[in-house]
């Protein structure tokens, strides 16, 4: 074995063009705002621990959790919520349908970015029309 | 296991953590299956929220304690959660450099698997206490 000594120095490691290099598109803004609502879910999914303990627990404390979510700022949070997970599953499915490779081609997969992105906006809505139906 | 004979990488681009550790495909493919199993699982997780949305405490008690509902929220969050550490995992290696990524991945791992605990739990007392 060489000693470790004899090795080569490190040289920077190449990076591919980044955000600062290219025009904004459709594609790049969806896969963005992806990986953002991913970030938001993450930090959301503490509302549903939240939701959850204060259930198994009293009245009281189930009460503080549902006072919040009823309230004008909980319901905001909560509307991100949902948009969030079901703009994120429609991403996930854009992406599996990538993976398979097809839909890569110029006006197909911007109407595949522009699908998820409006029918992300519509399904929340339909879902809050539900919520609130059955209130 | 021993580094694969078939590898294109050399040892020391190995030994200088560069690319894939061998695994990164593994990690890359159950993302996407979890991706796929989270479709329906997500379906199932609005229906089952929705129900609670006019409940008392209760009635949401009444409502999760019930097989059906209890397994689709904690089916939910266990894949949910392993899914989105994951994901986690791959912005802090974007975005998180030196000592620092050291610590995010370690938080990473340890606010995941308290937040799966704390809703299994959760769930299960609401069932059975």
């Amino acid at each position: 074995m060489a000693s470790t000594d004899a090795s080569p120095p490190l040289r920077a490691r190449p990076l591919s063009p980044h955000l600062s290099i290219y025009r904004l598109t459709m594609t790049m803004a969806m896969s963005i705002s992806h990986r953002i609502t991913g970030g938001a879910l993450y930090v959301g999914t503490l509302l549903l621990a939240w939701y959850l303990i204060a259930l198994s627990m009293d009245e009281s404390a189930f009460g503080a959790v549902s006072g919040f979510l009823n309230s004008i700022i909980g319901q905001i949070i909560l509307f991100g919520f949902t948009w969030a997970l079901i703009h994120h599953a429609l991403g996930g499915v854009r992406h599996a349908v990538w993976d398979t490779g097809y839909g890569m081609e110029k006006p197909t997969r911007d109407q595949l970015a522009w699908a998820t992105l409006i029918g992300g906006v519509v399904l929340t809505i339909v879902v809050w029309i539900i919520g609130y139906a059955v209130r | 296991m021993t580094p694969d004979d078939d590898s294109l990488r050399s040892p020391l681009a190995r030994v200088r953590y560069l690319g894939s550790a061998r695994s990164g495909a593994q990690e890359s493919w159950m993302m996407r299956l979890s991706s796929a199993i989270l479709i329906p699982l997500t379906i199932a997780f609005i229906w089952v929220m929705l129900s609670l949305v006019s409940k008392s405490y209760d009635g949401a008690r009444a409502e999760i304690g019930r097989p059906l509902p209890a397994i689709i929220i904690m089916l939910f969050v266990l894949v949910g959660i392993y899914h989105m550490q994951i994901g986690m995992r791959s912005i802090i290696l974007d975005y998180v450099h030196g000592r620092a990524k050291e610590w995010a991945l370690i938080g990473n791992l340890f606010f995941a698997g308290v937040l799966a605990l704390a809703c299994v739990y959760s769930v299960l007392r609401i069932g059975f206490v």
